[in-house]
């Protein structure tokens, strides 16, 4: 169980820090788009897209670095008592609250993809079986759902990659409760 | 016995929506005597905008007061709610269409297919444009950054016109951003109400529809759920905000292009606006030829629209 | 249940998640979900949660935090502003207590090139602190002067709390900028009288700077004053072509971003390892805020949803009577003192279900309030037991500074700042008087 342990945490580290590496240069890509829209806006004629997609690369950024975020331990926390405690209580405390953490995430990633399935043209109330039945080919794509912009670009992508971030937060957070466990066995990370 | 409870969301923020929605809630909250309670949300209060159908149809919101293009509709009556260009003159177009030409039929129907009941529509102000910069000929709306319906915004990109789609209560503040020029939005009246006469400095008076073509729509379920009496309070307080608006409208279109002092009135010589009542007919025939159901729409608005060119003026503009 | 009950029960249910000392985030998005899944159950309560996801995606002004953080890492790791600190250092150095009103200044500028006060704590701390204890300033004075300059950072344009604050208010960004201009700059005065009347009466917290460390051929100071431009360049490339209408706030983001980061090339400064510091800081802030502001606009959705905002009001303004300012104040004072156990973020997230629409209510002016806003948040900053500039302290310290200094350095400046919260009360023309003759036509 504690090998289990250690290779989950393993891998889930090490897979989250390499998306967020490579998602930590996207402010270059937010800096890029919003710059050619300014220099389209000041010298040419405006551009129909740039808002959008700097909207699109923005939520990525954050969902998708939200894991590595939490690996480089930025979440604030109201330290009031928390930071009087030991480690070993700290450890404690952290293994009982993470389940919440882990509660909202669950909720978000159910939310996240119900609504992709909606953006698929599904307007049932199990998106489950909807996805399931898709590649069984016992379900069909519906309405694509678009966004209400002139560019109209479709939402399921942006939809799908924060599905992705979500639930790479739920394996990080997950990870953090192995690390506590570990912890309070007196194991070294 | 408890109370009913719903949730009530509309497209509208909280200064237009005392006028266009509140009075409908407060007429079914007071006639309901307790037994059906609505309570009223303005634009992206509870859920944002974009996603106030699906709410609609999980019952995360009760009911909504909306067009069809803004909350992004799902079915293929979405792009001829809000402002169909060209399609209307005057808000009594509106009502006309829907109750004598066939077009609540369709609604009803359609939005029954997607776990919505859709309940009336009834018309509101026209589609003007209020904007920093003067426009006076078709050229000045080339580079444009508009805030406008998505459907109207597809249609007058081929002007030049960048249309920019942001949640409806930060239009004013993005004016003020440089993120938007203005808006192709509605009639003068909601300019001075929700504060974008004061952002915005020129008001054109050629519209690109006459009327907003807008709906109520509640949840299959919860419409199922709910006793025959008062059933008919919620259409009688819905009949009753169509009345309230249409005049609320029509004197404050009126009075605010004379007497307003805000927005300085400017206008596109009918010469050149025929470009843009030519195009209009040209995105019908694409629109039409979309599908039968298009098809079908399309033929009713030209079917309308003949009568009301031959019936002459107060119809048509002379 | 009550609208009140269900209402008290959300916060005080937050507030104890908060003190168990779980990520922010974590806590209220919990409250959020678990709220309204009892609430909603399965008519749609799984969805509110990622609802607030969309809406956030759309609030374009956000697009400006990122580049905003950028710009204050790439300022702060780069030692751009070394140059900045030496030009104060010889030309105020001659003063009574003159290192620490030029510190000021060089908190003012950098002030003006971000908009948090990460940037101002990690230049002031780093470069200004050891150089002041080198000089034999008075070491809690100097803690304090840092601590308290560098907040400035939210308040003086561009400042990312007003973008937090314009969203949730719904006021406009640029008014709200300007609105922070004139109490930003009377605060920095405040703070210089309150260090030269200290000065004043005990020379020995602040000496003069000996002859011949100032002793510098004129050239050479007159050159040092150059080091002055880059910050004003680099607020004019920005702020120009937004004031101009040339470009959007949000794109006039980037270009700052961008500004900043040549600049740092220009100088050499860009080695790899600021470059890395500098782009995993931003992700990590940037991440920090985002997923914070998710789970807060999730919570307000559903407390909104309650109608408990509706139920707050009448509780105040019909069933207790009091009257507007009597309300404000007692607003203003219990905001300040949740602001000295909570972050600004987290501030938002109660400020917004509650304060905000009822100062709209009141009829007070919302860009006003805004400011009055930034100020608390200003002092929550630096108040124990939670505060970012009190961390950074902490972290950045020299060894001969200890806590007790650092908590004791900052009850003047907090005191200045409550004085100056006052006067904007008093006198809202501090505030408005600028983005009303700027927009006034
Ligand atoms: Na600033
Ligand atoms: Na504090």
């Amino acid at each position: 169980m504690t090998r289990f342990m250690h290779r989950y945490i393993r891998v889930v580290d090490a897979v989250n820090y390499r998306v967020g590496r490579v998602a930590m240069y996207g402010i270059f890509v937010i800096m890029g788009i919003l710059l050619i829209s300014s220099v389209n806006k000041t010298f040419f004629t405006p551009t129909l897209w740039t808002l959008e997609m700097a909207q699109f690369a923005m939520v990525a950024y954050y969902v998708l670095g939200g894991p590595y975020s939490i690996q480089l331990g930025s979440n604030v926390r109201m330290d009031l008592l928390y930071g009087e405690w030991s480690l070993r209580k700290k450890a404690w405390v952290d293994l009982m609250t993470v389940f919440f953490l882990i509660f909202y995430l669950l909720v978000l990633l159910y939310g996240a993809i119900s609504s992709t399935a909606y953006s698929f043209g599904y307007w049932g109330t199990e998106p489950f079986s909807f996805f399931s039945g898709l590649i069984t080919g016992t379900e069909e794509i519906g309405h694509m759902e678009r966004s209400s912009s002139a560019w109209r670009p479709y939402l399921w992508p942006i939809k799908f990659v924060m599905i992705i971030g979500i639930f790479l937060m739920l394996l990080q957070c997950i990870s953090e409760l192995l690390k506590d466990v570990l912890r309070l066995k007196g194991e070294e990370i | 016995q408890t109370a009913i409870k719903w949730r009530f969301q509309t497209y509208a923020g909280a200064a237009l929506g005392e006028h266009v929605t509140k009075p409908v809630i407060d007429f079914i909250n007071k006639a309901a005597n307790g037994e059906l309670e609505i309570e009223l949300y303005y634009a992206d209060q509870i859920v944002p905008t974009g996603e106030l159908f699906q709410a609609l149809q999980r019952g995360t919101i009760d009911a909504v007061h909306s067009d069809d293009d803004s909350m992004a509709s799902p079915t293929p009556l979405q792009q001829f709610g809000g402002y169909f260009p060209l399609a209307t003159k005057h808000s009594l177009d509106v009502p006309v269409l829907f109750d004598q030409y066939g077009l609540a039929d369709i609604w009803r129907e359609e939005y029954a297919k997607v776990g919505v009941t859709w309940l009336s529509a009834a018309g509101q102000d026209p589609c003007n444009f209020n904007t920093k910069k003067e426009i006076t000929s078709l050229a000045d709306l080339d580079g444009l950054k508009l805030y406008t319906f998505p459907t109207a915004g597809r249609f007058l990109s081929q002007f030049g016109v960048v249309p920019v789609s942001i949640p409806y209560e930060d239009a004013e503040v993005a004016v003020q951003t440089g993120e938007l020029d203005g808006m192709a939005w509605s009639g003068i009246t909601e300019d001075y109400t929700v504060g974008w006469a004061d952002v915005t400095d020129y008001f054109l008076t050629n519209n690109i529809s006459g009327a907003w073509i807008g709906s109520f729509f509640v949840n299959q379920q919860v419409w199922a759920d709910l006793p025959e009496h008062l059933k008919a309070i919620v259409m009688a307080g819905i009949e009753a905000g169509h009345t309230y608006r249409n005049q609320w409208y029509w004197g404050g279109e009126a009075r605010l292009r004379a007497q307003g002092d805000k927005l300085q009135l400017r206008s596109i010589p009918q010469e050149e606006w025929v470009v843009v009542e030519d195009a209009a007919k040209v995105f019908w025939t694409e629109i039409a030829a979309e599908s039968e159901l298009n098809a079908k729409i399309v033929q009713t608005f030209r079917d309308y629209n003949d009568v009301i060119s031959k019936a002459g003026p107060p119809y048509t503009f002379g | 249940m009550s609208y009140e009950l269900i209402a008290t029960l959300m916060f005080s249910s937050m507030m104890l998640m908060l003190l168990t000392g779980q990520r922010v985030f974590g806590a209220i998005g919990f409250v959020a979900v678990v709220a309204s899944l009892v609430l909603w159950g399965d008519k749609g309560g799984f969805d509110l949660g990622f609802a607030a996801a969309m809406k956030l995606m759309k609030w374009y002004p956000l697009l400006t935090l990122p580049m905003f953080i950028f710009m204050g890492y790439v300022l702060s790791e780069s030692k751009i502003a070394d140059d900045l600190y030496k030009m104060f250092h010889v030309w105020m150095g001659g003063l009574q207590g003159g290192l620490a009103i030029g510190t000021i200044g060089l908190m003012v500028l950098i002030s003006a090139m971000n908009g948090l006060s990460v940037a101002g704590m990690a230049i002031g701390a780093t470069i200004a602190l050891p150089e002041l204890l080198k000089r034999g300033y008075d070491k809690r004075m100097v803690t304090g002067v840092i601590q308290a300059g560098s907040s400035l950072g939210i308040l003086v344009p561009p400042s990312v709390v007003l973008v937090l604050y314009a969203m949730i208010a719904r006021q406009p960004v640029g008014q709200l900028w300007l609105a922070g201009v004139i109490p930003g700059l009377m605060m920095a005065a405040m703070f210089i009288i309150y260090i030269m009347v200290r000065c004043w009466k005990n020379p020995t917290l602040g000496p003069i700077l000996s002859a011949e460390e100032r002793d510098m051929p004129r050239a050479e100071k007159l050159k040092l004053l150059t080091a002055g431009l880059l910050p004003i360049a680099i607020f004019a490339v920005m702020m120009v072509p937004f004031v101009n209408g040339w470009t959007s706030l949000v794109e006039s983001s980037a270009i700052g971003a961008l500004a900043a980061f040549l600049a740092a090339v220009v100088k050499g400064r860009m080695t790899r390892e600021v470059f890395e510091n500098s782009v995993r800081n931003t992700l990590s802030i940037t991440c920090m805020f985002m997923w914070i502001i998710l789970a807060a606009l999730a919570f307000g959705a559903v407390f909104d949803g309650l109608g408990a905002v509706k139920a707050i009001e009448s509780l105040f303004t019909e069933k207790l009577g009091l009257s507007p300012w009597v309300i404000l104040i007692l607003m203003q004072l219990t905001f300040i003192l949740m602001g000295t156990f909570l972050d600004d973020t987290a501030m938002l997230v109660i400020v917004a279900p509650l304060y905000v629409p009822l100062v709209g209510a009141l009829g007070f002016d919302l860009v006003w309030y805004g400011i009055l806003y930034t100020i608390t948040c200003q002092i929550a900053y630096m108040t124990p037991p939670f505060g970012y500039n009190l961390f950074l302290m902490r972290a950045m310290a020299p060894p001969e500074i200890t806590i007790q200094d650092i908590y004791r350095s900052i009850v003047p400046f907090v005191l200045v700042m409550v004085g100056a919260l006052a006067l904007v009360m008093i006198f809202p023309q501090l505030a408005l008087w600028l983005p009303n003759y700027v927009y006034g036509n």
